[in-house]
């Protein structure tokens, strides 16, 4: 049994694939970029008719989205730690609310490998834990390179079926 | 067709079930013409009437239609169900995926010896497969084949149920007593949602009857006497309520056991009978529970009366998830139906363990930030917010009072939580029920070094699953890892239990 894994030093769990620090960056990027636009079209239609500079508006939203994309992804990043254990996959994730989750392979109904667009270009997926529970009955695991992903469902799959035996 | 040897006959709804369907619609489209009698002079009226015909005819059809078109089939494994008057629907429920069958009598079914018989299968839609409604004692033959996979012909199986052990009764003055705990005050919202209905029909126009010279008359009728009269009459009315709609719902509640002895665990179960107009039956099948529900409000609790309940999979929405299998007991009564349903006895009050005492900032600070707010507005804008403060406060201490009754306990083969101040609800869960652990820590809590466990559980009702809140970070750690431990060791212990078995 592992208990350290609450612990901020590393601990024994692994860290997702690097590259997902690069996604969920191009996702807050993708936001701000879209934020941006707004802010754009405000700057040159409504805002004119106001005392406040041109440009100011724009330029508050691209500081503001620079420093977020700079800062959050990494953090949230390495908030994300697995453990692949003989019976249970251990999970943990949160910044703000730090969870770590123990889902046992006998509690498992079925699993889902997916990938998103930007997942996609990274080569990069998310493992889906689903359970009969009720509350956060699917324990989700991204940043998992593709062909682990699949790899780690299929281990998962062979171990629920030892388990059914 | 699936089924291989003698095909299964496809069956049409006991022809009572016509009447039903009428009374159901008819109403319906009534209520929709009301509008056109609220107009108030005799050509509305005679509309009325002509249009109330026409409901009666179009429902009449409409009920013939859709009973021709609904068809059921019981074959060797399964039931299908085919409905749909255009669009046909057909459905097909495995008897091993049914969690519950559920028989309702409402008056008309028992008019005509009938039965409404509910088969939930514990997914997520509402009306999973309903019958309503076919003869008794084929509601009772289903119900059998179901629960036991095989055709009731006069087997063991099929006993009557007057044969079964009765596990816990509720009558006679205990029903009556029972009712007044049941106070309630949901009349209020059915008077107002009354008044606004009339407002809406257009019957009482509300704006017409609330001038400024009769709300003046009215004030002047607000007196001591009269506030103390109208508080008396809610509270008294509140009573009736709780008194009538208990009595509707327990009268002659029956709590049996069911199922042949000797049989596999999986088909033993708790009968529940109930209800002075409709008659409901289900079963609670042993092998699904989840977990069970110890509760209590604070009157009740001072007189040790409890309540006791079970959650499994296939529960009704209607009663929060749970199937309740004593409305109102004592504690010594309680303990027995555990031990048949395989839950063991909760532990002592004193093997009970609290958090640590630091945890109280947690459960207080949010509630006293709030007053500090409101303090600050009350000194700033305005002095009325005061009382708000004040009442921030209050939450605060009774926040505090909860924490000293939110405990946990565990022995060899469940976890114990009791959590509530006023309503307080015990939970028994056996380790081997967990779907997911997990240890949860916000910021306030990191902060304190405190964390929660959440247990997930099957069939749990959001906001209401098993945590146990605030514990030390490292313990509650372990707590995780120990619970998770005990998991996997029971439910090794079941599979040994069942190669042998």
């Amino acid at each position: 049994m592992q208990s350290d894994g609450m612990q901020d030093e590393p601990s024994a769990m692994a860290p997702l694939d690097p590259a997902h620090a690069t996604v969920l960056r191009m996702r807050t990027g993708l936001i701000f970029l879209v934020l941006a636009l707004a802010a754009a079209i405000a700057d040159l239609g409504p805002l004119r008719l106001t005392p406040i500079p041109a440009g100011l508006a724009l330029g508050l939203v691209l500081l503001a989205g620079v420093a977020a994309t700079l800062i959050f992804p990494g953090r949230r990043y390495r908030a994300w730690g697995y453990r692949e254990g003989g019976d249970e996959i251990e999970i943990k994730r949160g910044r703000l609310i730090r969870v770590r989750t123990i889902v046992a392979y006998g509690r498992v109904q079925h699993i889902d490998v997916a990938q998103g667009p930007i997942q996609r270009a990274f080569g990069l997926g998310t493992l889906i834990l689903h359970t009969a529970g009720t509350h956060g009955a699917s324990v989700p695991l991204p940043g998992l390179a593709y062909g682990d992903a699949e790899r780690m469902r299929d281990r998962i799959r062979a171990r629920i079926r030892q388990d059914l035996v | 067709m699936s089924a291989p040897a003698p095909a299964p006959e496809e069956k049409r709804l006991h022809p009572a079930s016509l009447i039903v369907r009428w009374l159901k619609i008819v109403p319906q489209m009534l209520a929709g013409g009301i509008g056109l009698a609220a107009t108030s002079n005799h050509e509305g009226i005679r509309r009325f009437i002509l249009f109330a015909m026409f409901a009666a005819l179009a429902g009449a059809l409409f009920a013939l239609v859709s009973w021709w078109r609904f068809l059921y089939t019981i074959g060797p494994g399964e039931i299908a169900i085919e409905k749909g008057v255009f669009r046909r629907q057909r459905r097909v429920i495995p008897f091993d995926r049914v969690q519950d069958v559920a028989i309702e009598r409402g008056l008309i079914a028992r008019l005509f010896g009938t039965a409404r018989v509910r088969v939930e299968t514990g997914g997520a839609g509402k009306d999973e497969g309903e019958l309503d409604m076919v003869a008794l004692g084929e509601a009772h033959a289903l119900r059998d084949r179901v629960r036991h996979g095989a055709p009731a012909d006069g087997g063991a199986a099929a006993r009557a149920p007057a044969e079964e052990t009765v596990l816990f009764a509720l009558d006679g003055p205990r029903l009556l007593l029972s009712g007044l705990f049941g106070f309630s005050l949901v009349f209020l919202a059915a008077i107002g949602a009354l008044v606004q209905q009339l407002d809406q029909f257009g019957i009482v126009d509300w704006d017409q009857w609330f001038t400024a010279e009769r709300a003046e008359a009215a004030s002047n009728l607000v007196t001591l006497q009269t506030s103390l009269a109208l508080a008396l009459l809610i509270v008294l009315a509140g009573l009736a309520a709780g008194l009538v709609r208990t009595v509707l719902r327990d009268f002659g509640f029956r709590l049996t056991r069911t199922g042949a002895g000797g049989m596999a665990g999986s088909s033993r179960g708790l009968r529940r009978r109930r209800g002075l107009f409709t008659l409901s039956e289900v079963v609670i099948p042993l092998g699904r529970t989840q977990a069970a529900l110890i509760e209590s409000g604070p009157v009740a609790r001072a007189f040790g009366w409890y309540r006791l309940s079970f959650q499994t999979l296939g529960a009704d929405r209607k009663e929060g998830g749970v199937q309740v299998a004593a409305p109102f007991a004592r504690m010594a009564e309680i303990l027995p139906i555990l031990a048949e349903a395989g839950f063991p006895a909760p532990p002592p009050p004193a093997a009970f363990r609290g958090g640590p005492r630091r945890a109280l900032v947690h459960w207080a600070a949010p509630w006293l930030a709030l007053a500090l707010a409101a303090a600050a507005g009350a000194w700033l804008i305005d002095l009325r917010a005061a009382i708000a403060a004040a009442a921030f406060v209050l939450l605060g201490l009774a926040a505090m009072l909860h924490w000293r009754v939110h405990r946990h306990a565990q022995d060899a083969e469940a976890l114990y939580v009791s959590h509530g101040l006023l309503k307080r609800r015990l939970a028994v869960m056996p380790y081997e029920k967990t779907q997911i652990l997990a240890v949860s820590r916000g910021p306030l809590q990191r902060g304190l070094a405190l964390a929660t466990i959440i247990v997930d559980t099957a069939g749990a009702q959001p906001m209401r699953g098993i945590r146990i809140i605030d514990l030390d970070a490292k313990e509650a750690d372990e707590g995780a890892d120990r619970l998770h431990g005990a998991f996997l060791a029971a439910r090794a212990a079941r599979k040994a239990g069942a190669a042998y078995g």
